[in-house]
């Protein structure tokens, strides 16, 4: 280890052994939330002071059952542990494994012993461990390691001190190899050997096994690659059930047959479904009603901050940029934030108490048919309150092609931002009358709901078949025990969120609302009065405004005028800017909708003599909205979620042209049979 | 008989598996000889769940169709 930088710890275990736990107790809030080059993954790296002041950095390797890659989670650990780059290395390997289950733990633990790491072995859950009665001779395992192992407690601190002693004094072990590749495979694990300069065997072999130029090689042996990683792994735990009957005594029948009881209520067809739906209805209660109240505390909050510039700071320009902007962008960008707090804090709760896993196996079969997994649940249900936080919700999918099936389709799910737009059409078109005791404009409600979920389930069953699936894979999941949430885990997960929310989407949301904010603001004529006696351009004259007059023949077929163009240039920014820039274009004061509604229903079409807004006209907008993608904070999240522009503009494009096709034919259509 | 075929509360062990599976099924535990018990299985029996060397570990029906097991037990 060169003097330069500082200790490199790296975590490695299997999914729920409390990984997180531990790296969230060494490190507190100093992480960081990167990405793994190449791959949309997670990189969590953060600081711990470990022992006498040495400050040690700290990675939080995704969950792995084994160091061969079969997935992207074990590319990455694999990457890790076997570059060469000494910026890159690691220095100790701290392995996990859950008290409770110690058995499969061990298994990629020896991998990486193999590999001849200065390693130590943490083990968790100790106190549930000794709650159910299990005993663990710690000397015992620790000379068939070879390595230190320490007992930990995250949620209490317990064994922490050992921990961070053990991690300074790490030395590879004393034993092993736990596994000798031997036979007929020395041939080709020599070749590997040289071409890699490695001086371990097992490094080749792990290197070799997945190198397609060696597969060849590994065939000349005897063996295909599939069998010699079977073979590894019938040797190892062998071993690891040799060494556990004699220094781990754990009867766990008992503790089975509680939870047992309860998965069977919880993943059964009736109570099952039952269970899930209720927690979908208070998570889709908490993210529409329980959001509400922050959220317009930050509105008004804003509001007044702007009012109250609006008047100390001198008028004119600067003035009008910053109170109607400015401020506006950044109420933009922080109006998400109790959605995306509360949208996180639930699925911290329901992933630490093990329930999500449950969701993904009783969803699984139904989402199937559309190419979609379980997981993909609740970005779709989040998604009807805000597309934002739930297009976020898709980082724990592990599988990358599902993640960008979701997030593909997730924004055609109705949000509450279409919600005034269809409140303002609906009840300027369709009569309020009942039919057969049934609301007509509820109805209409519904059915664009409907529509939208429609419209994500087909459209990710097309994009299952467009985009060529490269290799099966195989759904296979672990299911966690149950666990009560540690508060630590949760608060981590809400803040990392939170912040990577207002960083790097804020960015891009606050830069567009500052250009829309620009092309409104100025226009063919002349830039903004600069002036004192500074005055708010008229949007017609404005750049928007001649945006929409331009974009009005393309718009055309659709029955829209040049004024409907120019509101659905300026709601790029968002689809609830349709109600105030109506109201601008219609000169009605104020934000509400009855005003406008009642102005726009009076608007006479000079052609026909008769009201504008008819049927065909309102169903075409509704439509529209419904498919359209209007709304640039979404793209900035799908930008910084797939690190693709390419992804998002795509996107915009398919969502503009799907809204303008089905548009069309509901205009076309109605007109026909209402002529 | 092969792995779908189980009751629920059912254990039988496994037999030598064919190579066409997928090597982290083995990698998880999932090896030859091993007891396996059928847990809990979701709506219309697909994906199931089985307990095996201690851990609960779900797969499509699919998968569980290609791994041959020997006549159940109960207890």
């Amino acid at each position: 280890m060169s003097a330069k930088r500082a200790l490199r710890v790296a975590l490695v275990g299997r999914p729920n052994t409390g990984k997180s736990s531990l790296f969230n107790r060494l490190t507190g809030l100093n992480q960081k939330v990167g990405n793994y080059p190449g791959v949309t993954m997670e990189k969590h790296v953060g600081l711990a002071k470990i022992g006498a002041g040495a400050l040690a950095e700290v990675i939080d390797l995704p969950g792995v059952y084994s160091l061969h890659p079969s997935s992207d989670d074990e590319r990455v650990v694999m990457q890790a542990l076997t570059t060469n780059s000494d910026a890159e290395r690691s220095d100790v390997v701290v392995g996990l494994a859950d008290g409770t289950n110690l058995k499969t733990c061990l298994f990629v633990f020896t991998q990486v012993l193999d590999l001849g790491f200065p390693a130590v072995l943490a083990v968790t859950m100790v106190d549930e461990m000794e709650r159910r009665g299990a005993q663990l001779d710690i000397p015992a395992l620790e000379s068939a390691l070879g390595v230190r192992v320490v007992p930990v407690n995250s949620r209490t601190g317990l064994g922490f001190d050992q921990l961070q002693e053990a991690i300074l004094g790490a030395k590879p072990s004393t034993q092993g190899p736990f596994f000798q590749p031997a036979g007929a495979h020395l041939p080709w694990l020599q070749k590997k050997q040289e071409c890699i300069g490695a001086g371990l065997t097992y490094r080749a072999w792990l290197d070799g096994l997945s190198d397609p130029d060696f597969a060849e090689s590994v065939r000349a042996s005897g063996r295909s690659p599939e069998r010699a990683r079977a073979d590894e792994a019938i040797q190892r735990y062998r071993w690891v059930n040799q060494w556990l009957r004699k220094v781990y005594h754990y009867d766990p029948v008992r503790d089975r047959r509680a939870a047992a009881r309860f998965d069977r209520i919880v993943v059964h067809p009736v109570w099952g479904s039952v269970f899930l739906f209720g927690v979908l209805f208070v998570l889709f209660q908490a993210l529409f009603y329980g959001a509400s109240v922050p959220m317009d505390a930050i509105d008004g909050g804003i509001a007044n901050l702007a009012s109250w510039l609006h008047g100390v700071l001198p008028s004119g320009f600067l003035n009008h940029f910053i109170t109607s902007g400015l401020l506006p962008g950044i109420a933009g960008v922080l109006i998400f934030l109790p959605q995306i707090a509360l949208l996180f804090f639930s699925i911290a709760l329901l992933e630490e108490t093990g329930y999500m896993a449950r969701v993904v196996f009783i969803m699984d079969r139904f989402m199937r048919p559309f190419g979609l997994s379980g997981k993909s649940v609740v970005p779709l249900v989040s998604g009807t309150a805000c597309a934002i936080p739930a297009v976020m919700s898709t980082r724990n999918m592990e599988s990358a092609r599902e993640r960008w099936l979701a997030i593909a389709v997730t924004p055609l799910m109705t949000c509450s931002a279409r919600l005034p737009v269809y409140a303002l059409i609906i009840g300027l078109v369709v009569p309020n009358t009942p039919w057969l005791g049934i609301s007509l404009q509820g109805l209409t409600l519904f059915g664009l709901y409907a529509l939208g979920f429609a419209a994500a389930l087909v459209g990710s069953a097309l994009l299952n078949r467009m985009v060529p699936r490269q290799k099966a894979t195989h759904f296979l999941m672990e299911m966690p025990p149950y666990r009560m949430p540690i508060a630590r885990n949760v608060a981590t997960a809400v803040w990392t969120r939170s912040r990577s929310f207002v960083v790097e989407a804020g960015k891009i949301i606050v830069s567009i609302s500052i250009v829309l904010w620009f092309l409104a603001n100025s226009g063919p004529k002349g830039l903004p009065d600069f002036s004192a006696s500074y005055e708010p351009m008229p949007i017609e004259e404005s750049y928007l405004g001649s945006i929409g007059r331009g974009i009005q023949p393309v718009l055309a077929p659709l029955g829209y005028d040049w004024k409907i163009s120019v509101a659905i240039a300026s709601s790029f920014v968002a689809r609830e800017v349709f109600v105030g820039t109506m109201a601008t274009l219609y000169s009605v004061d104020g934000d509400d909708i009855a005003p406008v509604r009642a102005r726009m229903a009076d608007e006479i079409n000079p052609d026909t003599g008769k009201p504008y807004f008819n049927l065909a006209v309102g169903v075409s907008l509704l439509v529209f909205y419904a498919f359209a993608l209007q709304c640039m904070s979404t793209l900035a999240v799908v930008v910084r979620e797939t690190r693709s522009w390419r992804f998002a503009i795509l996107q915009f494009t398919a969502y503009a042209a799907v809204a303008y096709a089905a548009a069309w034919i509901a205009f076309r259509l109605i007109s026909y049979l209402t002529l | 008989m092969n792995l779908s075929q189980l009751g629920v509360g059912q254990k039988a062990l496994i037999l030598q598996a064919p190579v066409e599976l997928p090597v982290k099924l083995f990698e998880m535990g999932c090896l030859p000889g091993e007891e396996v018990e059928l847990v809990f299985a979701a709506p219309f029996r697909d994906p199931l769940c089985f307990r095996v060397q201690g851990t609960l570990v779900s797969m499509r029906r699919e998968l569980a169709e290609l791994i041959p097991i020997t006549e159940p037990h109960v207890g």
